[in-house]
């Protein structure tokens, strides 16, 4: 196991108020999305266009970018009928404050992964 | 006028799967069909014959960052040959089909020869519609790679382009050379851009997003004559104004490429009438994409829709169908288009709507409109608003009904709507 590197992110009642947020996190950019009772962090800024997924509107389950519709799932990146995968991120939530590993994970044939830092 | 009703198709039982599937078509319908047929487990053979000699490529771009020099070739591909190979997919390109032999479920090819499979999809698509009267060494049309590759080349920072029609595929051109610097002149016949779409109001929006990016957009004019000089493309308006180019581009809609399938039933609108499921008059003859008019459960109407989404989606419902797995294709239709730095989208049909809601602000083109009929939620047109459109698609689907107050309350979140 990698080592965790949580850095606080937001409030969970602000990420609550309209089930997504834009934070920066490490110099990142990141959007935090609230599905259910569980909130998921990715890249603000699409693979594809470079449109602002916090821009976008969340459906079923899944963050839908406001460029093209593109349907990501927000817990692995994964793009619908897509190649391309939005970077995504680890989410720990503790008394009412999200943390972030900043680091993106990648996809590997077991499920997801943090990536290696070189 | 109000729109003709039409009823839905009677719906014949589903034919068992074929042994094989030929596909007349190799653009983004017929890629996106062979690559559902395999991932539902289709292990016929699948032959696609594309009248263009390059593989499977996607055309939005054409007239967007491919035609601006963003984006390469390689990118645009849909069907590498390495996955073609793997998946037993056969690409016969360069080789039209001159006619569906549809009770034989036979493709005639130009070489003379017929290739006979268990089951047809016709993806054909459409060609542009030519303006009578224009025409000369200086017309250019957008369809195709190559007349995007011929364009990319001429729209040049000191060119002088005159893009005939303000629907979509002009507008994009227009914006793509005005964003390379070209001096551009839009010749629209309408009051307003896509006015018959979108209403007056959203038409007005677009004109201002037109002249606001340096374009001489002239509307309420029709081509009233077209000639060439040595030097120079001439075109006059019903306005009496004599407007002089390098170059013309015509944006004047498309035709659908029917010709081949003259044995199945077509619609008043002119497409190859199929139901949800892409099925045609013709057993075990499917066709999807720009060449089809479907009946619309939503809507109560036929619907020929001509672009990516509707490509993709009937042609993922025909693969299903034949692959055994129905599974009807009732979306509310949807596209968008990027021009002038805006991202426009539009869904549903805005036909018959009696009220117009918008959120937002449409002098800082940051808005979405919305178009009720009774109450009823048809259509929704938004400007940089992806998230209030893909939003709008479910409700239009779902024939909500929302408070007014809702849809323009900046604050509501519409997916609060839908539940």
């Amino acid at each position: 196991m990698t080592t965790e590197h949580w850095v606080e992110a937001a409030s969970l009642a602000d990420v609550r108020r309209r089930r997504r947020l834009a934070v920066t996190v490490a110099g990142r950019e990141i959007a935090l999305f609230l599905v259910g009772d569980d909130v998921y962090a990715l890249d603000d800024v699409c693979v594809h266009k470079e449109r602002r997924l916090t821009k976008g509107t969340l459906l079923y389950g899944r963050v839908i970018c406001p460029g093209h519709q593109w349907k990501i799932d927000p817990a692995t990146g994964e793009i619908e009928d897509r190649e391309e995968c939005q970077p995504a991120y680890a989410v720990r939530v503790e008394d009412g404050v999200v943390y972030v590993d900043p680091r993106p994970r990648v996809l590997t044939a077991g499920g997801t992964s943090n990536e290696q830092e070189s | 006028m109000p729109e003709p009703a039409s009823q839905p198709p009677s719906q014949p039982a589903f034919q068992p799967v074929p042994e094989s599937v030929a596909v007349a078509g190799a653009g983004q319908t017929a890629a996106v069909a062979a690559r559902t047929l395999r991932r539902r487990g289709f292990q016929g053979p699948i032959t696609l014959f594309g009248e263009e000699t390059e593989a499977p490529y996607q055309r939005p771009p054409l007239s967007k960052e491919y035609l601006t020099g963003e984006q390469e070739r390689d990118e645009l591909c849909l069907l590498t040959p390495a996955w073609c190979a793997k998946n037993g997919v056969e690409l016969r390109l360069g080789t039209r089909v001159t006619a569906i032999r549809a009770a034989d479920r036979a493709v005639e090819l130009a070489d003379g020869s017929t290739v006979t499979a268990g089951a047809v999809l016709v993806a054909t698509g459409g060609r542009p519609r030519r303006l009578p009267g224009v025409e000369g060494d200086r017309v250019r049309y957008l369809r195709t790679l190559a007349d995007a590759d011929r364009l990319r080349a001429e729209l040049r920072p000191d060119a002088r382009v005159i893009v005939i029609g303000a629907g979509f595929i002009g507008s994009e051109i227009a914006s793509t050379a005005r964003g390379l610097g070209a001096e551009v002149t839009v010749v629209e016949q309408a009051g307003q851009p896509l006015g018959a779409v979108l209403g007056e109001l959203m038409g007005d929006t677009l004109a201002a997003l037109h002249r606001g990016a340096g374009v001489d957009l002239r509307t309420g004019e029709k081509v009233e004559s077209y000639r060439e000089t040595g030097s120079a493309a001439v075109v006059t308006t019903s306005g009496g104004a004599t407007i002089e180019g390098d170059l013309v581009v015509v944006g004047a809609g498309m035709v659908p490429n029917t010709e081949p399938a003259a044995g199945l039933e077509l619609a008043p609108d002119g497409g190859i009438a199929v139901d949800e499921f892409c099925r045609t008059s013709q057993e075990g003859v499917y066709a999807a994409g720009d060449v089809t008019s479907f009946h619309h459960p939503v809507f109560g109407r036929r619907i020929r829709a001509e672009h990516f989404d509707n490509a993709n989606a009937q042609g993922m419902a025909a693969a299903k169908a034949i692959a055994g797995k129905p599974a009807a294709h009732a979306a509310s239709p949807w596209f968008w288009s990027d021009q002038f730095d805006r991202n426009l989208q539009y869904t549903g049909y805005a036909g018959g709507a009696d009220r117009l809601v918008v959120r937002g602000r449409i002098e800082d083109f940051d808005f979405t409109a919305f178009y009720l009929a009774g109450g009823v939620l048809r259509a929704a047109f938004g400007m940089d608003r992806g998230g209030d459109v893909a939003a709008a698609r479910e409700l239009v689907a779902a024939r909500a009904a929302p408070d007014p107050d809702v849809l323009r309350d900046e604050d509501a979140d519409l997916t609060d709507l839908l539940t």
